[in-house]
Order: C-alpha cells, then structure tokens, then sequence
C-alpha cells in the first residue's frame, strides 16, 4: 500500500512537471511576448517591463526561474494587474469555485447513482424508459445551453431564482444544475448497464442461493460491484466541473476561478492562464489520486496486482 | 397396445430422418445491418445527419441571404409577428408589424415578406411615443406603459389583423440584422467541418501510435503507455484552451487544437485490440485450421476489432462538436463574422432578456445533433457487438 | 412408495428470447430420495442444469417456468412465495456452481460470504457464526482456516474456491444438495478430490445429492441412481449399474460409447454420435433423438415416445413390447 502510494506520488510530480514545462513553454511560443499585443510602448518602457519581470533573460533561465517559484508555491504575478498575484487571484475565486464544485459533485453521486439503481432494477418499465430519456437529454444537450436555457425559464421567466450571484441560496440552484446536468445523466446511464450486468453475474445467483434477502444482495453483491466503473469517472467528473466551470461562472457571473480564467485569457494575461493552468492541473491530480485510492479500497483486487506491478 | 400400425415399425434409413439444416446464418455485415436498422432512434439519427449535413454544405446557396451581410435597420427581427393592417384611400392596405422590444414598426406586405424599416416622427421622450403617419392616417406608438400600444387619431387601440410568419428572414434576423437561419446552416457547416477533420486527425494519430505500441509491443509499448497515461490525467480541455490563445482564433487552428489532443482513448483501444487479437486463441486455431489469411481477417479479426473503434469514432463527434462550440462560447473559436453553434449561442446570450427566441435555434440545432450522434453512437455498439449474438 | 426428499412433476421452463421461445425443460419428473446421490447427465442443452435451477427457481433473464411442481419436505418450491422460498434456499437446500471462478463474489472476504450465508438463517452472533465458517473451512478440508476466512476469492486456487462453494452450500447443514457441474472447469486431478470430498461429507452428513453432470466417469463414480436427459426430456432412469449395464435407450448406448474406458482391452474405438442435439426452438415432434438414432423408426419421428418400464425407465419405442427386437448394447461393442 505504502508502495503503491509513493509510486503513485512519484507518477504525479511527473505529471506536473510535465504539465508545468509544456504550459511555461506553450505560453512563451505566444509570438511577440506580452507587452507586444495592444498598446504600442515606448522601446524604454517596455524594456524596463521585460527587466522587471525576468523577461530579458535567456529563455532557459525564465523557466528555472519560474520551476523555482512554483516550488514554493508562487505562481508569480499577474501582467496585466500590476501588484497583483496569480495566488490572491487564486485565492479570491477558489471559495466560490469549491462550493459549486462540491455541490455538483455531491448532487452527480446523490442523485445520478440512485436514478441508475432505479433504471436497471425497473428495467424496460417505464421508471427505467422515463430515467433513460432524460438522461438521454442529459449527456446531450451541451452545459452552456442547459445553463442559459434555464436561466432564462426559471430567472428571467418564473423569476424563482436570482439572475446571478450566490448571495441568496437559491442562487445556487442554477450554476449547480447546470455543472452537474451532464454527469448525472451520465453516472445513472453508467450505473444503470453496470448493475444490469452485474446482476447477471454467477455471485448474484449464488447469494439468491444462499437465501439472502433482495436488499442484502442489492446493496452487498450487485451496487458494491457495480460502483467500481463509477468511481473510475469520478476523476475525469472532476476534471469536466472544472472545465465546465469556465462557461457556467460566466453566465451567472459567479467570481469564481473559472471566470478568472476566461478573464485571463481575453485579457491575455499569460502569467494568470499559466497559473491557473497549474493550480488546476495539481488539483485534479490530487482528485485523482484520491479517486484511485477510493478504488483501490473498494476493489480488493487491484492492490495485489498494482502493487506487484 | 396393439392399436399402432405395422408400418411405423419400419427402420428409417440412415441420414433420412436428419431434419432440413437451418438457413445459413446471417453474415456479420447483415446482422450488423439487421440491428442497425431494427433500431428506430439509430436510424432517425441517421437520416438527421445526412439531412444537416447536406443542409449545412447547400443550404447557404439556396438563400438570397449572405452569414455576413449587415442590416442594422432590420436587426432583431422575431420569426413570427402580429401585423397590423391600415387601410388607405386608394383602397390598399399598409401592413406593419410592431417589435415589441425595441419599438420599432417595420413594413410587411400580406403574405409576410419584410420590406423595410417605418420612419416615424419625432420621438417625444417624455410622453414616450411617437407619432407614424399612413397616407392620411395618424397612428402613435404609446410605449408609456407595457406592452406598447398604438393608438389612432381618436384614441381608439389598433389592434392587430393576426399573426404572420416572416418569410423574409425565415428565422429573423440577429442584432446586427443578419438572417438567423443563413447564420445557423454556416454555424452547421463550420461545426461539422471541425468535428469531422478533428475527428479524423485524432483516428489518424490514434491507430498510428496505438498500433505501433500494439504491434512493436515489449519496453516500447511500455514507455509509450506510460506516456499515454501521462497524458490521460492532465486535463485536455485545457490545453485546448491554451492551444488557442496560442494560435490565435480560427477555423485551422481550432480544428489542430482539438486534433492534436483528444487521440488518447483511440490510441489505447487501438493497442487493446492489437493486443488481444495478436494473442487470440480464435486466430491460432483459424489458422491451424488452414483458413486463408482473408477469411481470418474478414471473418474473425475485423468482426472483433472494428466494433469498438467505430464506436470510438462515432462518440468522438460529438465530443468534438462540444468542444468546438465550447470554445467559441468562451470566445476562442472562429472569429466573426464566421459563425459556429456556440459563437451564435453565445451571441443569443447578449441579447437573452429582450430577444429570448434566438436562443433556441443555435441551442436546438447543437443539442439535436448531439442527441442524433449519440442515438447513433449508442445503436453502432449495440449492432457491432458480436457478443449480443443470437 | 418410498420417502422423497424432492418430488418434481411434469417441470417444462422456456427461454424468451428476440429468436423466440426456446423450449429448454419440457416435462421432466423425478424424485430424490434421502441419502442418495442423483446423477443428471446429458450434452450442454439438455436442460439437466436448468431443470435444477428452476426447481429453485434461479432462472436468469428471460427464464420461466411453465408449468409443474416441485414438492419439497411437504411444500411446493415453485409455487411459493419468493420470501418463504428464500428461507429455504441455503438453508435446507444447498447449491454449488459449475464455475468456483465466478460464482463467488470478488469483493468479499471468503470468510464473509460464509458467515453472510449462517446468519441469514441462523440467529447467532458474528462471533459464533465465525466459529462456525472455520468449522466449515475444516469440514471442506481448507487448510488453516481461521486464517483464510480474511482472503479474498482471488488469493484461492480453483479447487480451493470450490471448496468455499461447497463450505457455503452447506453452512445450515441442508437436507438437500444440489451440484450443478461441480467439477467441470477444475483440473482432473482437483476433480477427483472434490468428487471425494462431496461423496464423502454426503455420507457424514446423510444429505441426498442431485449431481449435474456431462461426464459419466463422474456418474459411475459416485451416484446411486442417474437420469439421462436429452432435449429436455428424461431420456432413461435408472440404478446407476444398472444403466452401465444394460443401457435401454440409444442415446444412453451412444453416451457410454463415447466415453473411454480403461480397463477395456478390446482396443474398442470410441464412437461419437453423429449429428447435433436438436434445435430447442422448435423441437420435433417424435422423439428428440430420433434423428441421429441408428435404430429410428416411422414412428419416433412421428409420436414421442412414453417411459417404459418401472424402476429402470426409458422413453424409446424399441421398449414397446411390438418393437421390432435390437440388441442395443452389441451396437457398443461394435
């Protein structure tokens, strides 16, 4: 365990170096530097700028700069807000970010495990036809349209929740809604055909022969089983809410990270996309080393097999 | 006991009695067929994309109207209006119709054709109305109170003959007077066109480094897995967005973006298949049993291995059409007046609370589409799944 | 009439599948008597696993059970309600898989899966049902017990996963057995021990045994009475020397003719039968095995033939006492 845990530390720091060199070196293929774009500065003015933030020096040397920085968790300052960091711009969406994150995330679990569990126990009846077709709708109809779309039917049309913001509680509903929409449907679709084809599995039959009753094997035999494929989405889920999250804060114009993010690039602040590009790739692959770990505790299979491996 | 005649005694001979051998059974491409097309939504699908599609690449030349050409008297022009008639001395009638949301009266004649912006009085701001004249009649628009009114000479209402299509700008028009619907069929075009190339750029680069790991297998296969698995946790969306800021926006570099990311999962189903067919006991014994080597790939190694690449393929559409309009939402992908489904939806957004209706056609189209290329996606796997067999 | 333990009566269980209506049982009746162990036997399809599962009433999907009874201790299985029959189940009815592999759940301690097993219809506490799985790991002869209730089915051989199986069938010590291929996907070494295994705690414990079974090395070894099955018909029914002996039916005649047998230093050929089982969507009207029978006549193919005979059954017209004579059994040596 302790084995598996630090290789899988290792794979990671890995990772994100990876991710730290090929996000420094993409952003630095941008052509002309970041004070070229808009106004034109004077040649002085805009050397001093360069000297100032490390810009003048040889490529290599920016990057063990920045490597170096990042290493004590400084990701630097911004271009465009002069004296303002990459972490207190961090640091002031990530409230609002989490909270809509983790609402999501509990509302795909809480409610797209138990909808999928009700498909597949009602199979070809009309709970399991009714639960399909809406998540039929679910996993097509893209987030930014689910989101403006009931913006507009239950903020603008019904007036029962607020346009914007999340200073009333009710502002929550939408932005969480929309965040989640894709991955319920897509968790109770998933639940739904790993149940279905773990109950026609021979361990089902041999708990029915051991006489158990229908809740034990449900919830003992058929969901525990059927949970794994589940749990493996949970990390790309996480990855997707992030992502998601881009167009979502924009359109309840929530002041959250992914605003910042969306912000950062039309403002074409490369320091901030760099930044933010960073924080969230460490923070998925936190998530998914959790997800993983979750897994490993679930499935007793897989330590032996990893860990030899 | 004696009641069973004697002839039913007799011995059949040997072979006689073998019952007639059942019909061949089906191919694998006819009962691949045979489910495709027994399921229903898989096939609507179908016949829904091809339609798009052939909307999309022909649609625009059938239109009078151009995705660029701007009419900023005729913007925010609804699909549909309530015309109102004024008749005239001559014995003809003026037709307009009122847009309720920015208090414009815009002429129409009878069958519903637009023919231009009514030029009124001065707008007296206090009051808030003013004043139209017909020939010898005198209407005022009274937006004092909503809904705007418009009043006759004597104080009366005018009240409206009934609703009419606009077969103007079939759609209507958006807030820089441009037909809706020309815009949506070169959204479509657009969209499609990303996520066919992109599509087709990710398969490429897919089965190439799948195969080479499947095929070369050992030290190589492990290094470039690892590689793959490098890849599979950093989150690609992403790097699409920040392949875009690079590039600047635009149809090529959106569609390079998108290519160049997403090939993970088809190079890892890719080496799956090599994989497992380079060690399937069905090919040793195929082969043992002296079949040629293209009744081995026709009937045993295509069979297998095709099913879960189309289906890749198939889902990797619409993925590719999310991102797309993803990134042109958030403003990253082509640049107007080039239109795509998710730059038009976010151009709807701007204009949500007064023009709600122009929501629906870029957020119908992508979500049909979607649902189309899943229903099929879905009826592929089901019909290519040898396993469901019998 | 003798005692029964199970008493099953005119059985027929159907598919439903997109082809249709595959007729998999169709009209089987037996009677299990204390003590003794049944032997099943026939090809793949013949229906001998699903005439066992439907007695329990374990079909899969798509499985129903038309018509029939099945009488156990005074009740009949098929027509009691689910909750009263799952009381029974595990309890004073013990069943074993053909595959030890799958049959056991992979997330679930082996220990855990015992005990689940008592507690269900015992009301003891965790600790003695512990105690009792150890019992029952040292009953299936499982070495160090205690310690491999806590591996998980994956860290167990096959024969091993088997003997789980068994520890589980009868951790409420069952009147009745039911071994639906028990020995089947386990190296023949492992089988012999199983078979051992299973032929002896019958004796200890005194349960009557329905073995399922394709082979007839396994019948000849361990059962006391055997029925033959064939397109989910009972083909023939008899004391298993008997049957050896003296075959009554040409299907059995071809069954012991494909089966190799050691002692035989005749340098006699094995003989398959020709042909393939019948097509259970759409049975014959005669008899099923009429069609690759040596001796079949005008009227197998015409009318399905009764059971003739008491105690020693078979379903062919050569039983009919107008049937033209044919020495069955020489067809073996030939």
């Amino acid at each position: 365990m302790i084995g598996y845990l630090a290789q899988r530390l290792g794979m990671m720091a890995v990772t994100l170096f990876a991710i730290i060199t090929l996000t420094f070196f993409l952003m630095h293929a941008v052509p002309g530097g970041p004070f070229v774009s808009e106004r034109m500065l004077a040649p002085e003015i805009a050397a001093a700028l360069n000297a100032k933030y490390g810009l003048d020096l040889p490529i290599w040397q920016q990057y063990l700069n920045y490597l170096g920085s990042i290493a004590s968790f400084d990701l630097g300052p911004s271009f465009k807000y002069p004296g303002v960091s990459i972490n207190s711009m961090i640091a002031a969406g990530l409230p609002v970010t989490l909270q809509t994150g983790l609402l999501a995330i509990i509302c795909v679990v809480a409610l797209g495990v138990p909808l999928g569990v009700i498909a597949a126990l009602n199979r070809n009846r009309w709970p399991d036809t009714t639960v399909m077709f809406i998540a039929t709708l679910g996993v097509a109809i893209p987030s930014y349209v689910i989101a403006t779309v009931s913006l507009y039917v239950f903020a603008l049309r019904l007036g029962w929740v607020p346009t914007f913001g999340l200073d009333d509680w009710r502002g929550y509903f939408l932005p969480v809604f929309a965040l989640s929409g894709f991955w319920i449907s897509f968790v109770s679709r998933l639940t739904r055909s790993s149940l279905l084809e773990t109950l026609e599995q021979d361990y089902m039959t041999t708990a029915r022969a051991k006489g158990l009753k229908p809740g034990q094997i449900l919830f003992k035999h058929g969901l525990r089983n059927s949970l794994l494929p589940v749990v493996t989405v949970l990390g790309p889920v996480v990855a997707n809410l992030v992502t998601g999250s881009f167009v979502i804060e924009q359109i309840f114009a929530l002041p959250g990270i992914g605003r910042q993010f969306v912000l950062s690039i039309t403002n074409r602040d490369y320091t901030a996309i760099m930044g933010i590009t960073i924080f969230y790739a460490a923070i998925l692959m936190v998530m998914i080393l959790i997800v993983d770990l979750l897994y490993v505790w679930l499935d007793p299979r897989i330590k032996l097999t990893k860990a030899a491996a | 006991m004696t009641d069973i005649a004697p002839d039913m005694w007799a011995k059949v001979p040997a072979g006689a009695a073998v019952p007639p051998p059942p019909p061949p059974a089906p191919t694998y491409g006819q009962e691949v067929r045979r489910r495709l097309w027994a399921n229903k939504p898989a096939v609507i699908s179908i016949v829904f994309i091809v339609a798009l599609v052939l909307a999309a690449f022909f649609g625009p030349y059938l239109s009078p109207h151009t995705y660029f050409r701007q009419d900023l008297k005729l913007s925010n022009i609804p699909p549909a209006f309530e015309t109102y008639a004024v008749p005239q001395e001559d014995g003809s009638v003026t037709r307009f119709f009122l847009n309720a949301s920015n208090f414009n009266l815009y002429e129409v004649d009878a069958e519903g054709h637009v023919l231009g912006l009514l030029r009124g009085g001065r707008k007296d701001i206090i009051k808030k109305s003013q004043p139209y004249e017909f020939g010898d009649q005198a209407v005022t628009l009274d937006y004092s109170r909503l809904p705007a009114r418009l009043l006759l000479e004597d104080g009366t209402e005018l009240r409206p003959s009934g609703w009419s299509w606009n077969r103007t700008y079939l759609f209507g028009t958006d807030q820089l007077g441009r037909d809706i619907l020309v815009r949506q069929l070169y959204g479509a075009q657009i969209s499609l066109t990303v996520a066919f190339v992109a599509t087709l750029v990710n398969f490429c680069i897919g089965v190439f480094y799948g195969g080479i790991a499947g095929y070369v297998g050992g030290r190589v296969d492990a290094v470039m897995m690892r590689i793959v698995e490098i890849i599979s946790t950093i989150p690609l969306t992403l790097y699409v967005v920040l392949l875009m800021v690079v590039f600047d926006s635009g149809l090529l570099s959106i569609i390079v973006a998108i290519g160049s990311v997403f090939w993970v999962d088809m190079a890892r189903i890719v080496r799956g298949q090599i994989l497992s067919l380079k060690s399937q006991d069905y090919v040793a014994a195929a082969r043992t049993m002296g079949a040629s080597p293209t009744r081995i790939l026709t009937k045993h190694l295509l069979p297998n291995s095709i099913g879960p690449i189309i289906v890749t393929l198939t889902m990797l559409i619409p993925s590719a059409i999310f991102i797309e309009s993803f990134m042109s939402f958030i403003g990253l992908g082509v640049t107007p007046p080039l239109a795509s489904w998710g730059s038009l939806t976010s151009e709807a957004v701007e204009t949500l609370r007064t023009y709600p209706h122009q929501l629906f056609f870029p957020a119908a189209a992508i979500s049909l589409t979607m649902f189309a290329f899943n229903f099929l996606g879905d009826g592929l796997r089901d019909a290519l799944d040898p396993r469901l067999r019998g | 009439m003798t005692q029964t333990v199970l008493s099953v009566r005119d059985l027929a269980t159907s598919f439903f599948t997109r082809r249709g209506e595959v007729q998999a049982v169709r009209g089987v009746s037996f009677d299990v008597r204390p003590g003794e162990i049944l032997g099943l036997v026939g090809e793949s399809g013949s229906g001998k696993s699903i005439t066992c599962m439907s007695v329990l009433r374990l079909l899969k999907t798509g499985g129903r059970i038309k018509s029939g009874s099945a009488n156990f201790e005074g009740t009949d299985l098929l027509s009691l309600d689910e909750n009263a029959l799952s009381d029974l189940r595990g309890n004073r009815i013990g069943v074993i898989f053909q595959d030890p592999m799958t049959s056991l759940n992979p997330t679930l301690t082996v220990g855990e899966q015992v005990m689940e097993a008592i507690l269900r219809h015992r009301s003891i506490s965790r600790a003695q049902a512990r105690a009792r799985a150890v019992e029952l790991f040292e009953l299936v002869r499982i070495p160090s017990a205690a310690a491999r209730l806590k591996s998980y089915p994956h860290e167990f051989s096959g024969g091993m996963r088997q003997r789980v199986m068994i520890a589980i069938a009868l951790a409420c010590d069952p009147k009745l057995l039911i071994a639906d291929e028990p020995t089947t996907a386990l190296d023949v070494t492992i089988q012999r021990q199983i078979l051992a295994l299973l032929k002896d705690l019958q004796q200890r414990l005194g349960m009557a045994v329905i073995l399922i079974t394709h082979d007839l090395g396994v019948i000849a070894e361990v059962t006391d009475r055997v029925l033959v099955l064939y397109g989910g018909l009972v083909m023939e029914t008899a004391p298993v020397r008997e049957l050896f002996a003296a075959p009554g039916h040409p299907y059995t005649v071809g069954l012991l003719g494909a089966v190799p047998d050691l002692r035989d230093d005749t340098h006699r050929r094995l003989t398959p039968i020709p042909g393939s089982p019948p097509n259970m969507l759409a049975p014959p009207p005669g008899c099923p095995f009429a069609p690759r029978c040596p001796h079949a006549m005008t009227r197998c193919l015409a009318e399905l033939p009764p059971l003739f005979g008491e105690g020693h059954q078979s379903r062919c017209w050569l039983q009919h006492p107008d049937a033209p004579k044919v020495d069955a059994v020489h067809e073996v040596a030939a």
